[in-house]
């Protein structure tokens, strides 16, 4: 494994912060192809985080042991955002800016803005496909998904089946996801996944284990890693378009209180959570699945203002539009 | 009028309410839209907001007597005023930035709510002026941001004071920006920059009121028996023409130099000491002759930091045509 610093800076005490990159690289002169795993472009997504440590230490003993099977070259860059994975927080601390809001410019004047257009630059001169590891916001538990934005979804679909995620989102483009990661090194002709598992500040070792078989699978798939063991168990997703998903949300402010667990193939009208009054005992809302359908997302935090999202559905192929 | 245009509804203490003032004369179809506050540390522009609602009450009232309102004038203060009230930039409860919200969704969530109540009543104004003051750690000297502007959103700048208009990076960020939304619908929009976040600079807002004021008479909706509005000189700058000048160390910065001072080319901008013994590590120079329209307000720096920038002489500053 090589280590190397794809970005610093000094802090103002004069210690060093750095990107770090580890990469495994092909016993091949022309590698089959070259995969990048980028983790905690927010510093409190952790699931990611563990996931780059199971893979560097099963690479590493691969390394040892099968040294032939690098075919292509693995590109691991386990915390892209140390100084927020140090102070677990979503945004940039000092900066109060949201990392992956940052590219796509051409103008990098913040810090934050300049290690996103240096993280960006180095993908696209070592990779040709890249997961890109979140978690989700503090308020939603989300089951293993990869999220295709509507149009790349022929592209990029082949690729995230061999992933063992739960589904597969396509969702609608909107301008917000101009400015991320995923979208710019797809734009840059880089395929990329943008996968999200559990919620932030926690980890799920289920979701992790699951993840990490997918991502075995995908550089076997791709021809990064060829192995002689017995093949890995994968799961078939499900595969939900933009009028495929149902979102619920709450209609009250309250305390959301769900009834069922994630990751679960929900009936219609079977419960899901209530909205209740923090103040007067009251039953504010009966949170129900207006559908069949794969329970992807519920809400965590049990704060709700009125439109805060509760449960996502991918609904079933006969209540499918 | 004083009008609540949304009411948040809190799980538990009272809601919270989004206010638009406004003054209409007889022209109706003339609006010019103010609005303040879109991140909570933006107490110069709410503080200006509140300096105006009393005296478009005054005029309203018949106590400014040389003051008619002839078109509508609406302002709204605070939009972002759960960040406010908590004393941040942003709402902690979900980390979003408002202006990254916009044109917003009036079934989403808090922010994208208020987003879409803000832009649904300012979209279809003949004018629009955002009240901002300058980004985290920084002080701006009062400005004008304007994004390619015509003649006519020239003119409507050069009604409001400040000498200098600066470019902003048309990036995918921009995009999501209520400024944005506006240029969009083809409105004459400025955004109003001066000050530091988290300050209230009383005289500065005074002469920042006095031209709102100028530049309500000279859109029509406010007219005056006894004087006419001026015309101010603006620099339009672009992008190309500011220089910045960065931190090659971290530690504390010292400016030597105040924004909205004119600068020589070499003279030095301040120090950076470390942190610990005091030794000076750095001492920034001035890489242009220029007006100093951004400076570097908190002390504590890290390497790769912008600490002022500069709108350099233009070579030509009159066209022959």
């Amino acid at each position: 494994m090589e280590s190397r610093t794809i970005a610093s800076y000094k802090t103002p005490s004069g210690q060093r912060v750095e990107i770090a990159k580890q990469s495994f690289p092909s016993v091949r002169k022309r590698p089959t192809k070259r995969v990048a795993f980028v983790s905690s472009l927010h510093g409190n997504e952790l699931e990611g985080i563990y996931l780059c440590h199971l893979l560097i230490r099963h690479l590493k003993n691969l390394q040892q042991t099968q040294p032939e099977a690098f075919q292509g070259e693995i590109h691991i860059y386990p915390a892209v955002n140390p100084q927020a994975v140090a102070v677990g927080s979503r945004l940039s601390p000092f900066f109060s800016l949201d990392i992956n809001r940052q590219f796509g410019g051409n103008d990098a004047r913040s810090l934050p803005a300049q290690s996103a257009s240096e993280l960006l630059d180095d993908l696209k001169s070592s990779a040709d496909i890249v997961v890109d590891f979140h978690a989700s916001n503090l308020h939603l538990q989300e089951a293993p998904q990869i999220r295709i934005i509507d149009g790349l979804h022929k592209k990029l679909i082949p690729l995230a089946v061999q992933c063992n995620v739960d589904l597969i989102w396509v969702h609608p483009a909107a301008p917000m996801f101009e400015s991320t990661l995923g979208y710019n090194l797809n734009q840059a002709k880089i395929n990329t996944l943008v996968i999200e598992a559990g919620i932030s500040l926690r980890l799920n070792k289920e979701f992790a284990d699951q993840l990490f078989r997918g991502m075995l699978n995908l550089l076997h798939h791709t021809g990064v890693l060829t192995f002689t063991g017995s093949p890995l168990n994968i799961d078939p997703p499900v595969i939900a378009h933009p009028s495929e998903v149902v979102l619920l949300q709450s209609e009250y402010a309250g305390l959301f209180v769900g009834h069922c667990d994630l990751k679960k193939n929900i009936a219609k009208g079977e419960m899901i959570g209530e909205v209740v009054s923090a103040t007067d005992g009251e039953v504010l809302q009966e949170v129900t699945a207006p559908a069949s359908g794969f329970l992807f997302t519920l809400r965590e935090h049990p704060l709700v203002y009125p439109g805060a999202p509760l449960a996502r559905i991918a609904l079933k192929e006969m209540d499918r539009p | 009028m004083r009008e609540t245009i949304l009411s948040i509804p809190s799980p538990t203490g009272p809601s919270t309410d989004l206010l638009k003032f406004s003054w209409e004369g007889t022209l109706l179809k003339e609006i010019v839209s103010i609005v303040g506050g879109i991140h909570g540390d933006h107490l110069n522009g709410i503080y200006l907001c509140s300096r105006l609602i009393r005296f478009l009450d005054a005029v309203e009232a018949g106590n400014e007597p040389d003051y008619f309102l002839k078109g509508k004038i609406q302002v709204i203060p605070a939009v972002n005023l759960p960040a406010l009230q908590e004393g941040n930039r942003l709402w902690s409860f979900d980390d979003l930035d408002m202006d990254l919200a916009f044109p917003g969704n009036d079934q989403g969530e808090v922010a994208e709510r208020t987003a879409a109540i803000v832009y649904q009543h300012t979209y279809d104004s003949q004018f629009g002026i955002i009240l901002n003051n300058a980004d985290t750690h920084y002080e701006d000297a009062p400005h004008l941001v304007c994004l390619n502007p015509d003649g006519l959103t020239k003119d409507f700048a050069r009604s409001l004071g400040p000498q200098n208009a600066r470019e902003p990076e048309d990036s995918p960020t921009l995009r999501l920006c209520l400024y944005h939304q506006w240029i969009e619908n083809r409105m004459p929009s400025v955004i109003l920059s001066a000050g530091k976040p988290d300050h209230l600079n009383r005289t500065l807002c005074e002469t920042l009121f006095s031209g709102l004021v100028n530049s309500l008479l000279w859109t029509g909706v406010l007219t005056n028996k006894r004087k006419k509005a001026k015309k101010y000189t603006v620099r339009f700058n672009n992008r190309d023409n500011e220089q910045l000048v960065f931190a090659d160390a971290g530690g504390i910065f010292l400016p030597l130099v105040q924004s909205g001072s004119k600068i020589k080319k070499g003279q030095k901008i301040g120090e950076i000491v470390d942190m610990y013994s005091g030794a000076v590590l750095e001492s920034p120079l001035a890489p242009s002759d220029g007006y100093l329209v951004t400076l570097r307000d908190h002390p504590v720096v890290y390497q790769k930091e912008v600490l002022a920038v500069l709108l350099r002489k233009q070579k030509f500053s009159l066209w022959p045509f």
